[in-house]
């Protein structure tokens, strides 16, 4: 998968594809696992992006001229 | 004017006194007192508008400028008693909600007084403030117009709020009653959502806030990377001045923010036209607050909603699979049984044919063998006899070939030292030949040779 974190859109875009593509039953079943794994990976970032303090956003913020 | 003819009377007489300022001024006083005695509408522009807190009056310039230049074309001082002032400020405000301030087109019932220490001043005594409100909407219906015509009045709106607004840039008076609360709302929401807030403090009232609000714009601008949305609040309170939401270059700025602005200026009367340009216009900061908590929540609520479907779905598929596996578990045996059963018809239908088949196919082999054996015997046969045929040939050849056979029937070998003649040509003059038969020898001398010419 790849490196670069995504943001809050793109990642809860991709969530919604896997779902959908899980509900559609076209996905293999040996896919499965690899697709829950990245939805949680997903999911997680998501939650973390609306409940937990991003100190980098915060210190860019505060050291910000206004 | 009998106080005039009097002074010309002196001045003719001797060097001119002159009268003095008082006389003048008092004077000019009774004229004006006399010739406008009555009130009179005026239409006018506020200028310089100030009240002296102590007394409570209203002191301010009347102005007129050309239309087309632009250029001053009349001044006149103004004042509005206290007493009369605090009537008409309130009434003026509820009916506008607009602060009696400098800059308004204004409609005001003078009287022309005349003091002699003052000079001229216009006492208002009553305003008109549907003037006021007509030439206010006049002038907002240009700028929308204006900007429609740019095509920039819709461009902040078009741009989506991102999923998650969360870092926000708030453009607003830090000291104003407002911005605390807004940002206590916003840290201390309950489930813990997360904002980052950045704070760009502008004048939000008095001449200066226009200025103010671009230049924090600007600034949020160079870090636009950095935030999902601009907010601009200002506290609630009184109606006050709202004049520099309505200006020109403040709604051109914001309708082409590259990101979406929300808008809480806190007041009752019509949109400005900055709340109309704005992405998203609330009524005051409390109210962007709830809907920035709000879109929050529902991002989260999606968000656990995505969660629930996808362990819901993920089950589901799981179960679909362990349920037709079961049923190939239970169809299994069946399926096997029925594909035994026939291929074991099928075997028996081949067991029952076959001693038929194979019995026809010796039969067809054995006559192909005895066929082939008799041509065998025929071929042989005829081999043989030819065979025969030829030896009997060969024999008698042979047998006829042998000199003893040729010498019985008459014939006779001539021998010369040892050697056959076969030509006349070999002999000569007495020559001693042998001669030999089949039974016997004579030796002779030769007499005399003759040989055939043509041989």
């Amino acid at each position: 998968m790849t490196k670069k974190v995504e943001s809050y859109s793109e990642a809860i875009a991709k969530l919604r594809r896997i779902v959908s593509e899980i509900e559609g039953s076209e996905l293999d079943v040996d896919l499965l696992s690899e697709k829950v794994q990245e939805a949680t990976r997903l999911i997680k970032l998501c939650k973390e992006k609306l409940y937990k303090v991003d100190e980098d956003v915060k210190k860019v913020l505060e050291e910000l001229e206004a | 004017m009998a106080l005039k003819n009097d002074k010309d009377k002196k001045m003719e007489a001797d060097t001119p006194q002159g009268c003095t300022l008082y006389e003048l001024t008092n004077q000019i006083h009774c004229i004006l007192s006399e010739t406008f005695s009555s009130t009179y509408w005026v239409r006018a522009e506020t200028s310089d508008v100030r009240v002296n807190a102590s007394s409570g009056h209203c002191y301010l310039e009347f102005i007129e400028k050309d239309p087309n230049t632009n250029q001053l074309i009349a001044k006149a001082r103004g004042a509005i008693w206290a007493r009369t002032f605090r009537l008409l400020k309130s009434y003026f405000e509820m009916e506008t909600g607009q602060t009696f301030t400098s800059g308004l087109k204004v409609l005001v019932k003078v009287s022309v007084e005349f003091h002699e220490i003052y000079g001229l001043s216009l006492n208002v005594v009553d305003i008109d403030p549907s003037y006021t409100m007509g030439d206010m909407m006049r002038r907002r219906q240009e700028i929308i117009r204006r900007l429609q015509k740019e095509g920039v009045f819709e461009l902040n709106k078009e741009l989506a709020l991102p999923e998650l607004t969360q870092r926000l840039a708030i453009i607003t008076s830090p000291t104003a009653a407002g911005y605390e609360d807004f940002m206590n709302q916003l840290t201390h929401n309950p489930q813990g959502y997360q904002f980052y807030i950045k704070l760009f403090p502008a004048l939000m009232q008095g001449e200066k806030t226009e200025d103010s609000v671009i230049a924090a714009l600007d600034r949020i601008y160079e870090h636009q990377e950095l935030f999902d949305a601009v907010v601009i609040i200002r506290g609630g309170g009184a109606t006050s001045d709202l004049n520099s939401f309505d200006s020109y270059n403040l709604a051109s700025n914001c309708a082409q923010f590259p990101l979406p602005i929300l808008t809480g200026i806190g007041h009752e009367r019509d949109d400005t036209i900055v709340d109309l340009v704005a992405n998203t216009r609330l009524k005051t900061p409390t109210a962007v607050a709830a809907f920035l908590l709000d879109r929050i929540d529902r991002t989260a609520n999606e968000l656990s909603l995505l969660q629930q479907q996808l362990i819901q779905t993920v089950n589901n598929r799981l179960l679909e699979q362990r349920n037709f596996l079961q049923l190939l578990s239970v169809r299994f045996p069946e399926r096997v049984r029925n594909r035994l059963e026939r291929s074991l018809n099928e075997l028996q239908r081949i067991a029952v044919n076959l001693p038929t088949i194979v019995a026809l196919l010796i039969t067809r082999q054995k006559q192909g063998l005895e066929q082939a054996r008799t041509g065998l015997h025929t071929a042989i046969d005829h081999r043989k006899n030819k065979e025969m045929q030829f030896l009997q040939l060969t024999e008698q050849f042979i047998r006829m070939a042998s000199p003893d056979y040729i010498l019985k029937r008459g014939y006779s070998l001539t021998l010369k030292e040892g050697h056959i003649i076969k030509s006349a040509s070999e002999i000569e003059k007495n020559d001693k030949l042998i001669i030999r038969w089949s039974d016997g020898t004579a030796r002779t001398n030769v007499e005399e040779v003759e040989t055939n010419i043509h041989s």
